[in-house]
């Protein structure tokens, strides 16, 4: 069943649950992705990233719940919604002995688009058009990686569904990839994907939901999820030009702590602070560290140290 | 058919770039009709007066065909299920059936090779097969044989989920079911409770055939009746095998 018909909805979940065993991979997860929506699935390992994804993508099936994925169930297998879908799982899945080329073009036919003109586009949206002509079995792994991602583009999906796809990638590439995926967005796709790199996910989602234990404990754009957090500013002093037994007696300081030669001052009230401290010793040198995705998450994952 | 022809020409393209895989499986029952052939040689079956040739021939051919169909539809199921390759078509719009048919056509082509390089080595004088007028009825039987051994093999490579275990499943069921059906000796040579558990295994009525079709052993009736017993295989492990497919190791 599909839910109330939501036509602005390229995915609405409501109460997912899913066990293994007496393992609660998906607790209880509703939410609801916009068209041409960037979101993000963030948590971590084991916390059912993977296992939600794939209910969404129709290749599990929940215990319980609701699905609707461009209005349709994603299971049983609807011949009719596949082609609207692209899929990069996280092992990447290529035919034995062929070349990147000839796998992309396989691809291409499976979903019935022009072999020839897909694999092209795919080969050079990646980078790998140098590389056309070697098998699969000869690629490094950031290049499998990315002959996955030209995969699941091969057919021009509407909704895009990506498992870590930075996850080997290099810095360059990874970069190369931010690029693909943010025209994509342009183009008027909608992205759902996971990752472990925070950086990423705030520059690149529009919104993020952060899963725990197979339930989602925060679902926000990161911009409010970083505000409203309540999380400290750090204020960098160098070593040289402050005591941290100074610096705490500075108003709206709430902790001092010495690292990497600066003191570093954790506050509230920042625009108070670096007042005072200008004032005291002038701001020379001084650097201020807002919060960023990654200190929400740990707090919320409860990995902080 | 959405796929099939991206899907066979995947598939040959795989196997024309493993030799070793196509050379060995062509050799294998060459191996067995050499060995039978030197072992027998000049033998003559009483009743008959022919060639032990004349049997042990279509027998091994027999047995070759059905063993190729069956490991390697079983090791493509099980790999590709390993590989994340079914659950990458499971994504797109081509239908099962697409795969089917293209792992059909792959064992026919090479079922069908088999059979033109068997027939040409068993021919040579020194083991002296005589061929009988109505050869060209093997090739029917052949694509009715590979339908039937093809769903054993997707039934094997659903149920193992490792390549040692579709090896000891496909040879727990082929080799044992190669010598009750008569491929290596005649089956008239076993006790007669043997013989009729032999007319539960489908190796028998190909077996049956062949030597019928081939060289000559037997009439019509026993290719006819050959045809239509592997025909009833066909359907039975095809049912059997779409309803123990699986997409993937998990659900």
């Amino acid at each position: 069943m599909s839910g109330p018909a939501e036509p602005d909805a390229a995915l609405v979940l409501s109460d997912v649950r899913k066990r293994y065993g007496t393992v609660r991979a998906v607790d209880g997860i509703s939410l609801r992705v916009r068209r041409g929506e960037f979101f993000g699935v963030l948590g971590p390992n084991g916390a059912g990233k993977t296992t939600l994804i794939e209910i969404m993508e129709g290749l599990r099936v929940a215990d319980s719940g609701a699905v609707s994925v461009l209005g349709h169930p994603p299971v049983p297998r609807d011949v009719a919604l596949l082609p609207r879908l692209g899929v990069q799982t996280q092992k990447s899945a290529f035919f034995a002995r062929l070349t990147a080329r000839e796998h992309l073009e396989t691809v291409a036919r499976l979903y019935g688009v022009p072999a020839a003109r897909a694999a092209d586009h795919g080969l050079a949206l990646v980078g790998l058009t140098e590389h056309a002509d070697r098998r699969v079995e000869k690629l490094s792994g950031g290049q499998r990686q990315r002959l996955a991602i030209a995969s699941a583009l091969a057919h021009e999906p509407e909704l895009i569904f990506l498992d870590e796809p930075t996850a080997a990638l290099d810095p360059q590439a990874r970069r190369d990839l931010w690029r693909v995926l943010r025209e994509l967005k342009g183009a008027g796709r909608t992205i759902v994907y996971t990752t472990h790199h925070l950086d990423e996910a705030e520059a690149l989602c529009d919104r993020v939901a952060i899963v725990v234990a197979g339930r989602v404990v925060a679902l926000d754009t990161p911009v409010n999820l970083v505000g409203g957090a309540g999380l400290p500013t750090r204020v960098l002093v160098p070593e040289d030009r402050i005591t941290p037994e100074r610096a705490a007696g500075i108003d709206g300081v709430d902790r001092v702590s010495v690292s990497g030669g600066a003191v570093v001052l954790e506050t509230m009230a920042t625009a108070r602070v670096l007042s005072a401290l200008d004032d005291l010793i002038g701001l020379a040198g001084v650097q201020t560290r807002t919060a960023d995705l990654e200190d929400v998450y740990l707090r919320l994952t409860g990995a902080e140290a | 058919m959405r796929g099939y022809g991206a899907l066979t020409g995947a598939g040959i393209r795989a196997a024309g770039r493993d030799l070793t895989t196509v050379f060995f499986t062509f050799a294998f029952p060459l191996v067995f009709l050499v060995v039978f052939g030197v072992i027998f040689s000049g033998q003559r079956v009483e009743e008959t007066g022919r060639g032990y040739i004349d049997y042990i021939a279509p027998g091994v051919l027999s047995w070759g065909v059905a063993n190729a169909a069956v490991f390697g539809v079983a090791f493509t199921l099980m790999q590709w299920r390993n590989d994340d390759i079914l659950r990458l078509i499971r994504m797109t719009p081509t239908p099962l059936l697409s795969v089917l048919a293209s792992r059909y056509a792959l064992a026919v082509v090479m079922g069908l090779l088999q059979t033109l390089l068997f027939v040409g080595v068993a021919l040579l004088p020194f083991l002296g097969l005589r061929l009988a007028g109505s050869w060209p009825l093997l090739i029917p039987l052949l694509l009715l044989a590979i339908v039937a051994f093809l769903a054993i093999g997707m039934i094997v490579g659903s149920v193992a989920n490792t390549p040692e275990g579709v090896a000891a499943v496909a040879n727990c069921v082929m080799l044992p079911m190669a010598f009750v059906s008569g491929s290596f000796f005649p089956v008239d040579m076993m006790p007669p409770w043997l013989a009729a558990i032999s007319r539960a295994l489908p190796l028998r009525y190909l077996n049956d055939g062949a030597a019928a079709s081939l060289a000559g052993r037997g009439d019509l009736t026993e290719v006819a009746v050959a045809a239509a017993a592997l025909g009833g295989f066909s359907l039975l492990f095809a049912a059997v095998a779409l309803r123990v497919f699986r997409w993937s190791n998990d659900t």
